[in-house]
């Protein structure tokens, strides 16, 4: 699990690690299935050696019954994270977690963070498609290209899905 | 298990399909009768063109028979006489001597004779020199019969105006006094002799006029009026017991110089005598020239009726493509594919026949008023099975034609082909497409439509070739009468009254192939306009302005209707030598030029119509809608 | 062609309605556009968007129900259908998804009509019709019917038709929306060669793979432009990042 995610969710507010994976659960469906507890709480530790969360000290707590939160180097991790536009190999888990957990944190508007993203695609598509022209036809470098092309075309349909529908969630019924 | 059940309920209503006639009918009627109520104007057309010619051949047939009743009518008001007899007379001077007279009288008292009146003495029954008479206007040869002031046994013509015969005052013949515009208390004069017309009269002895110029006089005046070259004759009427048309032949024969008694010589003294069915025949003889161009007229609609039904339902098939691979792929049979067709003409074909049929029928009063010269009305005409047989018969035949070809054409359709709409793929002609870019943007336009549609380009033609040949013959007729007759007046000679009658039933005929031929164009006008949609819609898009585009639309009609009409000026021509009765001349050809380019223009004009509002939508709006 | 204005097409405050009261459709919803010369700009957007719409507009085929708009220099909203069909003839191309060629006439007649139209004679328009069509590499196919071509070869008869009388701009609409993957890359080559020429372009798709290779790409929604993306003017730098992509690195 993507550590990004996991500090986003906690930018709304602190929480335990199963109130965490109850939330990815709702959110993911039957992605979240491969996803078990003890990732969870591998990730956490990891994000709190890394000083991007901390963990609220209950004294007579046991360790399932910790509750974390953001420390404000997390806090900035997660803001750099929302206007960021890597587009790492083909993870739409992870968007659209970034997508939910902006809204569920009030930490930007999902339709923007979309635009945003969408006109970085259609550069990138611009870009491989100009490569594949100048590629010889049936080449291996032309082959690949399509490949990545074809790939971007689908991207970008099921981001514009996403605009549709995060645009029907925000106008008020 | 249900499935199980299922399939055997289908296999048991196999069984009763064969027997499902009553199904594919309903089905049958459904289809025809939504298709009729979506193409309300096409299936109107298609009754019009059909029930005009319909009505034309059932108003000739009406016509048979209807005369007899005011001939009889007058008969009997007149008492009218079953036979005339005339004098004999010498060949070279035309005088009837006493032994000619004794002859006629001797008649009056032959076998088979109930009733006579006269001799009466007649002048100017010779032959064409008769008695001359004067009027206001008017210098002519008449007949003058002299009678008695009484009432005659025989033949006591009825007065309609006026008194009977006075000395000094004399009843002319209706039929003749019309024509001749002759009023009570005029004053005219007979070989210079003044006298006064008293009155009018009918009668069934003689035909009125042109047959003869009638007048009746006192015996005395009769006399006084014959001259050396138009010497005095005697007339009798003879009424028989046995007045049937067999019977009187048979008098006519035994007793008349007219055929030979077998064997025996021919009398000099014997008279001559004419029958009631002669007369009553040559009063029938305006009915047989209206009846004539009724029939001539009839074929005339007949064509063209063809020609625009063809046109309609070659249309229709265009469209309907879509919906015959609907009932292929849902499996309708091509029997029943090519039936959904006939059906529906069929039931038009009907209904046009039963239009056509009460249209003649009711229009035959009309036509059928009598002359002048008779009585009474024509009664209601007679609607025998011999004419609905035929009317049904003409109707279907039309019809059937129109439609065979195109049902044969769309059961033998490939159901993918029909589905996927691919009407008739308009065809390419090299050399029209190599002449039509050469052409300015509207006649190019125009040729190439007529390319993609040739058989609707033929049927316009033959159309407007239908309509100009029945015009021009019409003209060749109107021309030929005023040249007879208009010389015939200035020489002091009367109008024959059957003329003006005849040329309006003939302009009526003329009206209705006129108006049927202009339906057409315009109907193979919009079903242009509607095929070439797309590609006006694309030609307007490249550039074309709309005017270009409607010019276009209509060249594709004024290019088959200029062959069409150029060809009908000779076929009308050919039409007035073999059906027009025996006239002759030529119509100025002012008046041919004026038909043939009247034509064109009209079909412009008319064409011009559906072009304007089948362009009134945007282009963009054209587009979406599909075509090929 | 040199004394033409830089901007092409301008349209202000654009607007088009269908039907009227209850029935009442807006399809253009005020919209302002500025297209200069040599520019090829992208108009994407869901069915019933507006897009093919505003580009009936620009190319005279239907009239606004309000707001200006020149091309090439001229006002168009007021023009009288005339002059329409002249500013149509002598400054736009169209390219069409349907393709509609005239199913009765070889490609280098179809290829030739608007040169036909505008007054050519047919020695003129046939040579011009043949440049044409080697330019779209069918100078081979010239004497087919457009049932003898594939799709992608009859969306090139049709290219070569619209530029037949050397518009100032064309415009097409889906031009690869009937045409296989395939097909569409050729159709997209010439589009390209097209542009590299100088040629302005307005296209109307919902391939995003067409979409990038204008200048400019503008997002439609409910008769209103929602989004603008200018997608040249940047550097090559986004190659490197498949790299990582493919996790290669």
């Amino acid at each position: 699990m993507q550590q990004e995610v996991v500090l986003a969710m906690l930018a709304k507010e602190p929480s335990h690690g199963y109130e965490l994976r109850a939330r990815l659960a709702r959110a993911l469906g039957p992605v979240a299935e491969g996803i078990n507890e003890a990732q969870m709480y591998v990730t956490l530790s990891r994000l709190e050696k890394g000083g991007f969360v901390a963990r609220l000290e209950a004294p007579t707590q046991r360790s399932d019954r910790k509750v974390y939160c953001l420390t404000p180097a997390g806090q900035e991790r997660v803001t750099q994270w929302m206007s960021d536009v890597s587009w790492p190999r083909p993870d739409l888990a992870e968007f659209h977690m970034k997508l939910i957990a902006a809204a569920q944190g009030a930490l930007a508007d999902p339709i923007s963070i979309i635009d945003a993203q969408r006109r970085d695609l259609l550069r990138r598509l611009r870009e491989v498609g100009r490569a594949v022209m100048e590629e010889e036809k049936d080449s291996d470098a032309a082959l690949l290209l399509e490949g990545i092309v074809l790939r971007l075309q689908a991207d970008l349909r099921w981001l514009q899905a996403c605009e549709m529908t995060w645009t029907k969630r925000s106008t008020p019924k | 298990m249900t499935d199980q059940r299922t399939k055997s309920v289908m296999s048991q209503q196999r069984g009763t399909r064969r027997h499902g006639v009553r199904g594919r009918a309903l089905l049958l009627r459904r289809l025809a009768a939504s298709d009729l109520r979506h193409h309300v104007a096409q299936a109107v057309l298609f009754v019009v063109a059909i029930a005009a010619a319909i009505s034309v051949l059932s108003l000739a047939f009406a016509l048979n028979g209807v005369n007899s009743n005011p001939y009889q009518q007058t008969m009997a008001a007149t008492n009218g006489p079953d036979v005339v007899a005339q004098s004999a007379n010498d060949p070279y001077t035309g005088v009837t001597s006493p032994a000619d007279l004794a002859a006629l009288v001797a008649l009056n008292h032959a076998k088979g004779v109930v009733a006579h009146s006269g001799p009466y003495p007649i002048v100017g029954d010779n032959g064409p020199v008769g008695a001359e008479m004067r009027s206001t206007d008017l210098d002519t040869s008449v007949q003058v019969e002299g009678r008695e002031p009484g009432v005659a046994a025989v033949d006591q013509p009825k007065v309609t105006a006026g008194t009977w015969i006075r000395p000094g005052g004399v009843v002319i013949e209706r039929s003749f006094a019309e024509t001749a515009n002759l009023h009570l208390d005029q004053t005219i004069t007979l070989n210079g002799h003044p006298f006064r017309v008293v009155g009018f009269a009918v009668t069934s002895a003689f035909h009125g006029f042109p047959g003869t110029s009638l007048i009746w006089a006192t015996e005395a005046t009769a006399r006084s009026l014959a001259t050396k070259a138009d010497p005095l004759s005697y007339v009798s009427n003879l009424k028989l017991s046995d007045a049937s048309p067999r019977a009187v032949n048979a008098f006519v024969n035994a007793f008349g110089n007219g055929l030979q008694p077998k064997g025996g010589p021919v009398d000099a003294t014997t008279p001559f005598l004419n029958p009631w069915t002669a007369v009553a025949y040559d009063d029938s003889g305006f009915l047989r020239i209206d009846q004539a161009f009724l029939f001539t007229g009839t074929v005339l609609l007949g064509l063209l009726a063809l020609a625009s039904v063809a046109v309609l339902v070659g249309s229709r098939l265009a469209e309907g493509t879509r919906r015959v691979g609907l009932l292929k792929s849902v499996g309708g049979t091509p029997g029943l594919v090519a039936a959904t067709f006939l059906v529906e003409n069929l039931f038009l074909a009907l209904v046009a026949a039963a239009v056509g049929l009460l249209a003649g029928w009711g229009a035959a009063p009309l036509v059928s008023k009598p002359e002048a010269d008779l009585v009474g009305a024509p009664g209601a005409p007679p609607l025998t099975l011999a004419m609905v047989t035929v009317a049904l018969a003409v109707a279907l035949l039309v019809s059937l034609a129109s439609t065979l070809v195109p049902a044969i054409r769309a059961a033998r359709m490939s159901t993918v082909g029909a589905l996927a709409d691919a009407p008739r793929l308009p065809r390419r002609r090299e050399s029209l497409m190599r002449l039509s870019r050469k052409l300015p943007v509207p006649a190019l336009f125009g040729l190439r439509l007529v390319a993609r549609r040739p058989r609707r380009a033929v049927l316009s033609a033959a159309s407007i070739a239908v309509a100009v040949m029945g015009l021009v013959a019409a003209l060749a007729i109107h021309a030929a009468v005023d040249k007879k007759f208009s010389h015939f007046a200035s020489s002091g000679g009367l109008v024959n009254p059957e003329v003006p009658r005849a040329e309006q039933v003939l302009t009526a005929i003329t009206i209705s192939l006129v108006i049927l031929a202009a339906l057409t164009a315009i109907f193979a006008a919009w079903a242009t306009v509607l095929d070439a949609r797309r590609a006006s819609a694309v030609s307007l898009a490249l550039g074309a302005t709309p005017q270009q585009v409607r010019a276009g639309l209509a060249m594709a009609q004024v290019i088959p209707a200029v062959p069409g009409a150029i060809l009908g000026l000779p076929l009308g021509l050919g039409l007035f030598e073999v059906a027009g009765h025996h006239l002759s001349g030529f119509p100025p050809v002012l008046w041919l030029v004026v038909a043939v380019l009247g034509t064109v223009l009209v079909v412009a004009a008319l064409t011009s119509v559906p072009a304007w509002i089948g362009m009134r939508r945007p282009v963009a709006e054209m587009l979406q809608t599909e075509g090929a | 062609m040199n004394d033409t204005p830089t901007v092409l097409v301008h349209a202000k405050g654009l607007r088009k309605d269908y039907g009227s009261g209850e029935g009442l459709v807006r399809a253009l919803d005020s919209v302002d556009l500025d297209v200069s010369r040599g520019e090829a700009v992208t108009v994407m957007g869901p069915s019933g968007c507006g897009k093919s719409t505003l580009l009936h507009l620009i190319g005279g085929l239907d009239r606004p129900s309000a707001g200006e708009l020149s091309v090439a220099g001229q006002r168009v909203d007021g023009l009288s259908e005339r002059a329409l069909a002249y500013f149509r003839r002598d400054e736009i191309g169209f390219v069409f998804q349907a393709f509609h060629l005239m199913d009765e006439l070889t490609a280098q007649e179809n290829v030739e009509l608007p040169a036909l139209l505008a007054g050519y004679s047919p020695n003129e328009a046939r040579t011009r019709a043949t440049e044409l069509l080697e330019e779209v590499e069918l100078a081979d196919r010239a004497r087919h019917l457009p049932s003898m071509l594939s799709g992608g070869q009859r969306q090139r008869v049709a290219i070569a038709r619209a530029l037949v009388n050397d518009p100032a701009i064309v415009l097409a609409d889906e031009p690869t929306g009937n045409l296989d993957s395939a097909a569409a890359f050729q159709v997209l080559g010439l589009l390209e060669s097209l542009r590299a020429k100088g040629l302005t372009l307005v296209i109307v798709t919902h391939d995003e793979r067409i979409a990038t290779t204008a200048d400019r790409l503008i997002s439609m929604r409910d008769g209103a432009f929602v989004d603008e993306t200018q997608l040249t003017g940047g550097s090559r730098g986004h190659l490197g990042t498949f790299a990582e992509w493919e996790q290669l690195s």
